[in-house]
């Protein structure tokens, strides 16, 4: 019954059957030829009986039906099973293999582009941050050559490490340098240092905080002792100065060396030395208030200012670019202190009138931060040549990184001392020509940052008694002003707007109105700047929005026969007050709603109606 | 900026006259910030060179001063990129003009209640008819009244609105609306048909520049003080709106 059974059910098998019939085979063969046994299983009873009827060929050349198979001996009922099933379903998972690997390269790579364009971002930032510091790698060295070629370029990831593996042995090196107590000690030393130096100076990002870590800053400290050889004083204060020169916190592990630093500064030191160890200590002073405070605390200013005293040498500059760093506050101590140096009013003073153009733009520098900050120093300055002295330099120099610094200086001079306008830029004197000519040439340059403190320099001038104001508006200046007016960038037209508006306003004399300047108003407004003036008042510039109002309620009241409110009118002057209304700001909503109803009321245009 | 500021001159309208005065700049102003970062760029440009990529870079990082300027117009608090681009967004958020009489309004929300009570008779039709038909201005809130001076009374009460602030405020419509108000005025001035439109669309004018102030704002800006200073002429009534007020004060309500 069972085989009949059995033989209905294998001739239904259809697909698979062959595949069947071999695994049966094998159960066969496990289960050998014993009949007992068989009756449990009833398909291996059946092979039997199949063999039994139809032998297979093979059997007569006597040969195993193992051979045949090519299955090793041992090989178990569920091991062949899974061999098979493998075989089977080998192929399909190669096809889904290779689709999920083409998949994940595709997220893979996304994400590796993504990290890339991090990167990317990461490094532009750094980039930036590392071009606007106030400090400064040294590339090249003091003497000017360098023995190994510069990288310009951003170095790629393996490059970077390779340099940081090539600083940890080189600070190794000078850790078993300095401790060698033998023979050729000093060459071991400098020649480790050099090393060192030169991982520090080969590219724009050095291996700072690898060199950090490996503890590179008391071996140097320990290299700059008393007595040491020029060479490794050089030495390890140039690669002082790289290590300050990139992030705050690189710069202030410097904290241990300053002492030493400081101390190399004196007469004493040969001169390159000297320079080396100034550089580093104005890579420090750049890094913030407390930096300074502290190196101020330990004395850095006087040998420093000294360094400056000298006619010539890059000496002179490197100390000069220093002492900017360190007296730039917001604390003005350090820079009245400074102009109280013996000798240094008089080598400032030197310099702007003899240096080369990079001398001279260092030691401006300094006289802008001694102008911004001391009373005390911008009064010494007044009283001294250096006005003059920053007008003819402004008058025959091209160099824009010249001019701007002698233009600060000028615009700080002016700014903060009532002197100078009171006592020595007097209409009528020569050296009052002299400025508005230089003024006129900044304002015609190409450069954005020299015109907009030209116009500062100019607005506060105009500040100033009504013959300077008449001075300035017959100037050469006014035309210029107008154009700017219409043409330049917000920032621009904003200065701008400060000197024409002083141009037309009385200085203010107890707590009244003040006067209006009617001969300068009027032509002014006649030829055409209401309109800057109304565009001002819609910018989103508290500022700027103020003057704007201001000029418009000079025009509002002082134009005669009441034309004042027909010409705001005209330049939709109206509507741009009007949106005050919906204004954040308390006091620019009361200034508009106040010049909107004086001036726009109910009365308003009704006489025209009277005709 | 710092600046060295002598007390502005003030007059009696309280407004802060143009007074010329130096103005010092400390060093770490952001006037100089870009003369600063050309000082810093000139002195490595020895060893580098910029990209113009990175130049542009560098002059966004100046123009935007390192600052979010935001859109001062009250309640809307959107950021701006440059101090150019508040034009841009100005004309397109917040120049909603009545096309009727060419009054600018500060949300569209409001422009559409102006529309309908200043020029819309069947707003009228209904509001003869008893309906509830003046709006809240304050969004969010929905409520409805039966006329003008409970909806005053209700945004007073309710929403904190000053009591005489900006309601009697005119505004200023165009030179020709101006001539034509003015001509239609002089003819009814006999007859007793008080351009009632024209008053409520003018109040309306008031309480919609109030309520921009408290409108979903999440920051209040605390420059805003309603009703303290009324005392000291903040609130500016001209002779003609007062006189305007007595003879139409039987028409309200």
């Amino acid at each position: 019954m069972a085989s009949r059974a059995n033989r209905t059910s294998r001739e239904d098998a259809g697909l698979g059957a062959g595949l069947l019939d071999q695994c049966l085979d094998e159960v066969a063969d496990e289960m050998g030829n014993d009949e007992a046994k068989s009756e449990e299983l009833p398909w291996s009873s059946r092979r039997k009986k199949k063999w039994q009827m139809n032998p297979p060929k093979l059997m007569k050349t006597g040969t195993s039906e193992i051979q045949a198979n090519k299955w090793p001996k041992w090989s178990p009922f569920w091991y062949r099973t899974w061999v098979r099933v493998t075989a089977l379903s080998g192929g399909w998972a190669m096809v889904i293999l290779i689709i999920l690997v083409w998949r994940w390269r595709e997220i893979f790579g996304s994400v590796a582009a993504q990290k890339r364009r991090q990167n990317a971002v990461a490094v532009g930032k750094e980039r930036r941050e590392s071009l606007v510091r106030a400090k400064r790698l040294c590339r090249v060295g003091i003497s000017g050559d360098s023995d190994i070629p510069l990288d310009s370029d951003m170095m790629i990831d393996e490059e970077q490490s390779i340099l940081e593996a090539q600083t940890l042995s080189a600070v190794e090196e000078l850790k078993s340098a300095i401790a060698f107590q033998g023979k050729g000690a000093m060459q071991k030393k400098v020649g480790a240092l050099r090393e060192l130096r030169r991982l520090l100076s080969r590219s724009e990002f050095p291996p700072v905080e690898a060199a950090l870590k490996a503890g590179a800053v008391p071996l140097l400290v320990q290299c700059l002792s008393f007595g040491s050889p020029d060479e490794q004083l050089l030495e390890a204060a140039w690669c002082l100065t790289n290590i300050a020169a990139g992030k705050p916190e690189e710069t202030k592990a410097l904290l241990p060396a300053l002492p030493l630093l400081i101390a190399h500064l004196g007469e004493k030191s040969s001169l390159p030395v000297a320079e080396q160890c100034a550089w580093a200590l104005g890579n420090v002073a750049g890094e913030g208030e407390d930096l300074r405070n502290v190196l101020l605390a330990q004395g850095a200013l006087l040998p420093i200012a000294r360094m400056m005293l000298p006619n010539k040498g890059s000496t002179v500059r490197t100390a000069a670019w220093a002492l900017s760093n360190l007296i730039k506050g917001p604390d003005s101590k350090a820079a009245t202190e400074l102009i109280r140096v013996d000798g240094v009013l008089d080598a400032i003073c030197r310099h702007l009138r003899k240096a080369d153009e990079e001398l001279a733009t260092e030691v401006a520098w300094v006289v802008v931060y001694l102008s911004a900050l001391s009373n005390f120093a911008t009064n010494m300055l007044v009283k001294s040549d250096v006005l003059q002295l920053l007008i003819q330099r402004l008058a025959t120099s091209n160099s824009l990184q010249l001019l701007i610094p002698l233009l600060r200086s000028l615009g700080n001079l002016i700014a903060g001392d009532s002197h100078t306008i009171s006592a020595i830029l007097i209409p009528g004197r020569e050296i009052t020509d002299n400025i508005i000519e230089v003024l006129v040439k900044c304002l015609k340059s190409e450069h954005r940052v020299l015109k907009k403190e030209a116009a500062w320099v100019l607005s506060n001038i105009a500040a100033g008694s009504v013959e300077h104001k008449q001075f300035v508006y017959s100037s050469e200046a006014v035309p210029l002003l107008l154009r700017l007016l219409s043409t330049a960038p917000f920032d621009i037209r904003k200065e701008v707007a400060y000197v024409l508006g002083n141009l037309c306003v009385a200085p203010a004399e107890g707590n009244g109105k003040p006067d209006l300047i009617l001969e300068h108003l009027v032509p002014l407004v006649g030829r055409g700047c209401l309109p800057a003036f109304i565009d001002l008042v819609r910018s989103v510039d508290t500022e700027a929005a103020r003057l704007g109002l201001q000029f418009i309620e000079l025009v509002l009241r002082g134009m005669p026969n009441g034309e004042g409110p027909k010409l705001v009118e005209q330049e939709d002057g109206i509507e741009a007050m009007e949106r005050f209304q919906f204004h954040e700001n308390e006091d620019l909503r009361n200034m508009a709603n106040g010049l909107v109803d004086r001036y726009f009321g109910e009365d308003y245009g009704l006489d025209e109606l009277a005709d | 900026m710092a600046t060295v500021v002598d007390m502005d001159a003030k007059g009696e309208l309280g407004f802060p006259y143009w007074t010329p005065v130096r103005r010092r700049l400390s060093p770490d102003s952001p006037f100089f910030a870009y003369g600063n970062i050309q000082r810093e760029l000139f002195a490595k440009q020895v060893a580098l060179d910029l990209t113009e990529d990175e130049k542009n870079q560098l002059q966004n990082l100046v123009d935007e001063d390192g600052r979010d300027i935001f859109c001062p117009i009250v309640g809307c608090g959107a950021r701006l990129t440059f101090l150019e681009d508040f034009e841009d967004h100005y004309n397109a958020r917040h120049a909603a003009s009545c096309s009727v009489c060419s009054r600018v309004y500060p949300t569209s929300g409001l422009l559409s209640i102006h529309v309908s009570e200043a020029h819309d008779s069947f707003f009228q039709a209904k509001v003869a008819r008893g309906y509830a038909m003046y709006e809240c201005l304050v969004e969010g809130c929905g409520l409805k009244f039966k006329n003008y001076k409970s909806r005053q009374q209700h945004l007073v009460d309710k929403h904190k609105f000053p009591r005489a602030f900006e309601f009697f405020k005119k505004a200023h419509p165009s030179k020709k609306a101006r001539q034509k108000h003015q001509r239609k005025q002089a003819i009814q001035k006999r007859g007793e048909t008080s351009s009632k439109m024209e008053v409520e669309g003018e109040t309306i004018d008031g309480l919609v520049s109030g309520v921009s102030r408290l409108s979903t704002s999440d920051s209040s800006p605390s420059s805003i003080s309603f009703g303290h200073h009324h005392t000291r002429g903040f609130i500016f009534l001209p002779r003609a709106v007062k006189r305007e007020n007595s003879t139409h004060n039987g028409t309200k309500g």
